[in-house]
């Protein structure tokens, strides 16, 4: 999800907090971005993040990057310039995040005291001229805003007017444009807060001198992580053993996607496909999917199959799972203690203890180290360059498979398909798919699923342009030449413009035909052609004049020998069947 | 879903007017290949016409073409032919859907070539058109599903070819076709109902055409709603140009776009040396151009001369190494099929996608770069154009897996799920058994225990030093053992026990060769036991499972690794003490393994009433599939009785005591058992 992180760097910014020297606006800004990109490093570096600072102008400070150094760096030396602009800085992010393709979720963080701007570029002047216009060219990026996240933190005392008035208009502008936007703001400290914010439901407890600080601005960026920066969490399921169902968290998050349709809290597994055959199919979206890791016991969703030895789930040591949980530590154990001949005492008690030791130290490490299904199933499908069919919920399917980049890195990635089980034309119906042993004795099945010819991948018939009327002709003519070697290609051309021109009712053609096939006659004959050659050429003329052939069952029939030459030989009609022009 | 153009009705003015010439006239030299142009063949006899009505025909049928094409399945074309009454050449079923049924039934209608006659007209072919719409398509039936009262969305368009004489009789004719609809759709309404729907909307567009040089005295008109209920549009056109009037019509009609690629290079027939560049185009859904937008993209379009409409053009990239298997990020796949079908070039790069290859599309960038917007591919027999995110996205760089939670681990089980899902390959099925459903194929399919790593593994990390053992497991999962797997099994089982009691060590790869200490030896065995038992547990299909679940557990209990729940599993070494494969040497290494052997036989025993029914039968046949005959003291001796061992041996060796006390132990618990039952 691209992010735009927007800093505020107007004058009123390096006010001190009311209570707070050790404060000013700024400062706690800052704090917030750190904090936000504490956030987003815990949770795998994987946004794109751009800095801008704007007062009067909107200065790109840091291009999108994944590298968020060099943002901690430069948003310390953002210096307070003049006063708040916040409209040229929304034409400035429309403008700048144009590089990104209509899949990616797009995301613009503010951080702002909620000013309002003086004069001609003020937030309510805008307001004012933008009500009743909003149809017009000059606004059109408002439309292309639209399609954003926009989140604004906002700094302030519920108690300074100044403040509450800023975020009505706020507010005001998001509802006027349409645009889908958030207020963060802190908890007011008693309950005269106007309706504007979002955030304040329930009266603080905390005094006037906990209402803006850096814990309070903590909270507000933890609620905007909650809201737009939350991976969907879902369930990979894959076959019946329970340690094939996995949790995983999907990256982009999913939630913005088609609004009828919902993924299932449990994806499972239909099958396995080879990418080969999927091709490159339309797709709604494409998502990381990433082991989302347990920091408590597995989970024990266990499916009925194995009803007669399910026990009650968790920290029960009957449970099964528990069991096969603490067996393959054993085992693991079993093998270190192989490998480094160590003491080779109690292996199984004390296993438990390292699972929770483990994971509550150095976690990266940690999860490293433990197996993850996700680079399991990764590992496999890259290997045989196949995908994991998985079904998302009723008649909505996906897959998934090893995605390589451009740097040969290499993920787990699910494509999700439009909804619907008829998505791919050559996979054919997603519901309809099973295995080899599904077929009916004798039967075969392969990819692609065909469909019907078409018309490019018949010898249709069309004579609009006249070049391709005449290219038809001249294969006739050339094959004529030929006779008798090519008598029966001659034939079959013959009959082919024959028929074609009949359901066009270009008789005029076969007219037409019947003339250049005598002149041809008479100029080989005079070359002194075969014999064979020129009886059929004469007899074709004869043909393709008689008005009695004029049907869909009748074909001119090569003349059958020379001599015995009974005209009605050539029409050898009913029996052969109609053939198809397209 | 349905939209207007799911119904098109083409009428054809079959009068006797049609049978005229289209005043283009074709050269006889010029088809011969003679490259005089049409002028030069003015003299007569020698060049030929096509007439009106091969030119309403091949124009329709050229549409209908483009329709199936790219829209096959969903969108419906119908002929009606009107002369002195309609006829109808095709229907809204499939089977009358496609080409090869209109061109034969089309040779049967032939050029018009009754006298002209008063009754003859379009009108007849306009009413039929109106009767037409109202049927129901099968996508309309299944819609319906059976109730009439349904409402279900009925638009269409028909465009009529036709000739009219002046503006007064095409508004008679718009007059005609408004007053039938609304008969046609209060008939639908009225109770005596027949089968149909009733009409939403219709879409009259009326084709007046001329031959070539003939002014008409009929004004083209744009779209005109008459009424809620109708729009028409009239267009007068030469006869030859009444196919480019309908290329550009159909356009707006299916939302449809024209791109041309441009720069394909061709070996020339004559010079095969060199090659030259043609450019071909196609048409298809406007969306393959839409969708993929963004500020920083124009699509480079232009105007071919003769046509009205603009066409994108994007340049062929030469395929480097790329296959139709390269998965590419796509927005959008739409069918395409060649405004020129039969054009060369056209028949060339349809070869080369239906032979498998796959081409790139370019389109300049206003920064002066290049990006690959589209891709042209076939598959399963159709050509799809490929609209691709060019874009930039967040998906572009990975976050390498290896990073990630469980990245660094490094003995994952890749090859051994590689070879499960390639045994897992989906097919496309002609139809489904209802009573099978998929969901839970691929859970069968897959194994119940699939160990992640081989280090989280001792069965599966021993399969390639031990031969028997993967025919042993593949005997342990089989959903329908039976008796002789069972047995089979069992002797297995009984072979790792013996082993376990040498003292043996497993043939692990990687441990570092040195010898074991004993209790490490212990430790691979429980292991072992323990791995088979989860392993069985998750398969138990069978009672034979069970039995085997049994023995397992009675073996882990003789190496004093009591199950954890052992109550109900039954911690028995019933096969090791009534199965003939009894080894000599019942005991392990260790003395305080045959005491918990002791132990097992007294709780086998002790729990002997709580025995099912299912355990006594299944207990009872095993005992019957024992040849060899029972210890001859067991035999010999009455139940309750002790029996005496080595009776000629007299007291001497004291030895045996410990045999018999254990044997007296058991026979004394079952005592106490029966007495309590």
């Amino acid at each position: 999800m691209p992010t735009i992180i927007a800093l505020d760097a107007s004058l009123s910014m390096i006010r001190p907090i009311p209570g707070r020297n050790e404060h000013t606006y700024q400062s706690l800004a800052v704090k917030g971005i750190q904090n936000l990109l504490d956030n987003l490093a815990a949770a795998g570096k994987l946004e794109h993040v751009a800095l801008v600072s704007f007062s009067t102008v909107t200065e790109l400070k840091v291009d999108f990057t994944r590298d968020y150094e060099q943002i901690r760096q430069a948003v310390k030396k953002i210096e307070p310039l003049d006063k708040a602009c916040f409209i040229t800085m929304l034409q400035t992010v429309v403008q700048l995040m144009a590089s990104w393709g209509s899949q990616n979720i797009l995301q613009l963080v503010v951080f702002t005291d909620c000013g309002l701007g003086f004069g001609s570029t003020s937030l309510s002047g805008f307001i004012e001229a933008y009500t009743g216009k909003e149809s017009e060219a000059e606004y059109g990026w408002l439309k292309t805003l639209a399609a954003y996240n926009i989140n604004i933190v906002c700094l302030g005392l519920h108690a300074d007017h100044y403040f509450t008035r800023g975020l009505t208009v706020y507010q005001q502008l998001l509802d006027v444009a349409h645009l889908k936007g958030q207020l963060f703001t802190t908890k007011p400290v008693k309950q005269l807060v106007d309706g504007a914010s979002n955030g304040g439901e329930a009266p603080s407890t905390g005094s006037h001198k906990s209402e803006l600080g850096r814990t309070t601005v903590f909270e507000l960026v933890e609620r905007l992580c909650e809201s737009s920066y939350k991976s969907t969490e879902v369930t990979l399921k894959c076959g019946s053993y329970f340690r094939m169902e996995t949790p995983v968290l999907l990256w982009p998050p999913t939630s913005h996607e088609p609004k009828l349709c919902h993924i299932e809290p449990i994806i499972e597994v239909r099958g396995f496909l080879a990418l080969s055959d999927i091709g490159s199919p339309a797709i709604l979206s494409r998502h990381w999917v990433l082991p989302k890791f347990e920091r408590e016991k597995p989970t024990s969703r266990r499916s009925g199959s194995m009803a007669a030895v399910a026990k009650p789930p968790k920290l029960d040591i009957n449970n099964p799972n528990y069991e096969m949980e603490k067996l393959e530590q054993d085992i693991r154990d079993f093998y270190a203690k192989d490998s480094k001949e160590a003491d080779a005492g109690e292996s199984g008690d004390d296993a438990d203890v390292t699972i929770v030791l483990k994971h509550s130290s150095g976690p990266l490490q940690m999860e490293q180290q433990k197996e993850s299904f996700c680079v399991l199933l990764h590992g496999a499908l890259k290997m045989e360059n196949m995908a994991a069919l998985v079904q998302l919920a009723d008649k909505w399917y996906g897959f998934i498979y090893a995605f390589n980049d451009a740097k040969k890195k290499s993920n787990l990635m699910l494509n999700i398909l439009p909804p619907g089980t008829n998505v791919i034309p050559w996979l054919g119906d997603l519901e309809l798919l099973g295995f080899t042993e599904d077929l009916a004795p004798g039967e075969t099945a392969s990819f692609p699923v065909r469909a019907e010819r078409r018309s490019y991948s018949q010898s249709s018939v069309v004579w609009i342009r006249q070049a391709s009327l005449q290219s038809d002709v001249q294969k006739v003519l050339r094959h004529a030449k030929k006779m008798p070697d090519k008598t029966q290609h001659f034939y079959k051309e013959l009959n082919r413009i024959r028929r074609a021109a009949l359901a066009l009712g270009f008789v005029e053609l076969l007219e037409a035909l019947a003339m250049l096939l005598e002149k041809e006659f008479a100029h080989l004959s005079l070359n002194g052609a075969s014999s064979e050659c020129t009886m059929q050429l004469q007899h074709a003329a004869t043909e393709l004049r008689k008005t009695s052939n004029r049907d869909i069952k009748s074909t001119i029939a090569p003349l059958q020998k020379v001599g015995t030459g009974d005209s009605s030989s050539g029409t050898s009609a009913s029996t052969s069947t109609p053939g198809y022009l397209y | 879903m349905f939209e207007r153009n799911q119904k098109t009705i083409f009428v054809l003015d079959h009068t006797r007017y049609f049978s005229i010439a289209s005043e283009e006239y074709i050269s006889m030299e010029y088809l011969k290949g003679k490259q005089t142009g049409l002028e030069a063949g003015a003299n007569g006899g020698t060049q030929f016409s096509k007439s009106l009505w091969t030119c309403a025909c091949e124009s329709s049928i050229e549409y209908c073409r483009v329709v199936w094409d790219l829209f096959p399945g969903t969108k419906h074309v119908r002929f009606i032919v009107s002369d002195t009454a309609a006829h109808i050449v095709n229907t809204w079923s499939p089977s009358t859907q496609n080409m090869s049924h209109v061109m034969n039934a089309m040779v049967m209608v032939g050029v018009p070539s009754m006298p002209q006659s008063s009754d003859s007209s379009v009108i007849h072919g306009l009413r039929a058109a109106i009767e037409a719409l109202a049927e129901p398509t099968d996508e309309q039936m299944q819609a319906m599903g059976g109730k009439q009262t349904l409402h279900i969305p009925n638009e269409g368009r028909v465009i009529c070819i036709t000739s009219a004489r002046d503006n007064t009789s095409m508004k008679s004719l718009e007059d005609i076709f408004h007053t039938v609809l609304v008969q046609q759709n209060s008939l639908m309404t009225s109770p005596p109902s027949k089968k149909g729907l009733p009409i939403d909307h219709c879409h009259l567009v009326i084709l007046n055409i001329v031959p070539l040089g003939v002014e008409s005295l009929v004004t083209n008109r744009s779209l005109l709603e008459i009424s809620p209920l109708l729009n028409v549009e009239i267009h007068t056109v030469p006869a030859p140009d009444i196919s480019y009037k309908l290329t550009h019509l159909i356009l707006d009609h299916y939302e449809l776009a024209s791109t041309t690629v441009t720069n394909i290079p061709m070996k020339e027939e004559q010079n095969a040396n060199s090659s030259a560049n043609y450019d071909v185009e196609i048409l298809h859904s406007r969306q393959a151009h839409t969708i993929a937008g963004g500020p920083d993209f124009n699509l480079p379009t232009s105007i071919k001369t003769g046509s009205t409409y603009e066409t994108v053009t994007l340049k062929w990239c030469t395929p480097r190494g790329c296959s139709s298997a390269d998965l590419q990020p796509c927005l959008g796949q739409f069918r395409v099929t060649p405004v020129d079908v039969t054009s060369r070039p056209s028949s060339c790069l349809i070869n080369f996608l239906l032979n498998g290859r796959s081409v790139l599309l370019e389109m300049p960038r206003k920064t002066g770069t290049k990006a690959t917007s589209h891709m042209l591919s076939a598959r399963g027999g159709e050509i799809f154009v490929h609209a691709l995110s060019i874009l930039r996205s967040c998906m572009d760089e990975a976050p390498a897996i290896q990073d990630g939670p469980g990245g660094r681990v490094t003995d994952y089980r890749f090859g051994e799920l590689g070879q499960l899902i390639k045994l897992s390959r989906m097919i496309p099925l002609k139809a489904k058994d209802p009573s099978h459903p998929t969901h839970s194929t691929l859970r069968r399919r897959l194994p119940r225990y699939f160990p992640w790593t081989t280090s989280s593994s001792i069965l599966f990390n021993l399969q390639r030093q031990i031969n028997w053992l993967p025919h042993f497991l593949h005997l342990l999962v089989k959903e329908d053992m039976d008796k002789q797997d069972e047995v089979r099994c069992q002797q297995h089982i009984h072979e790792l026990y013996k082993s376990a009691s040498r003292g043996d060590m497993l043939p692990f790869t990687n441990s570092n060769g040195g010898r074991l200490k004993l209790s490490k030896a212990k430790d691979q065995y429980r292991l072992l036991y323990r791995e088979l038992e989860q392993l069985i547990q998750l398969n138990s299909f069978t009672p034979h499972h069970k039995n085997l679940l049994e023995s397992l557990q009675s073996l882990r209990s003789a190496y004093g690794d009591a199950p954890t729940k052992s109550e109900s599993a039954n911690a028995l070494l019933r096969s090791y003490t009534e199965s003939p494969l009894s080894p000599e040497r019942l005991e392990p290494t260790s003395s305080s393994s045959s005491n918990s052997l002791l132990k097992a036989r007294k709780r086998r025993m002790s729990t002997c009433g709580q025995r099912s029914l299912f355990d006594i039968i299944s207990s009872a046949e095993r005992s019957q599939s024992n040849k060899r005959l029972d210890f001859s003291g067991r035999l010999c001796t009455l139940p309750g009785q002790v029996a005496k061992l080595y009776p000629d041996f007299g007291n001497k060796d004291k030895d045996s005591l410990v045999i018999a006390g254990g044997v007296a132990s058991t026979t004394a618990s079952a005592k106490e058992e029966s007495i309590r039952g």
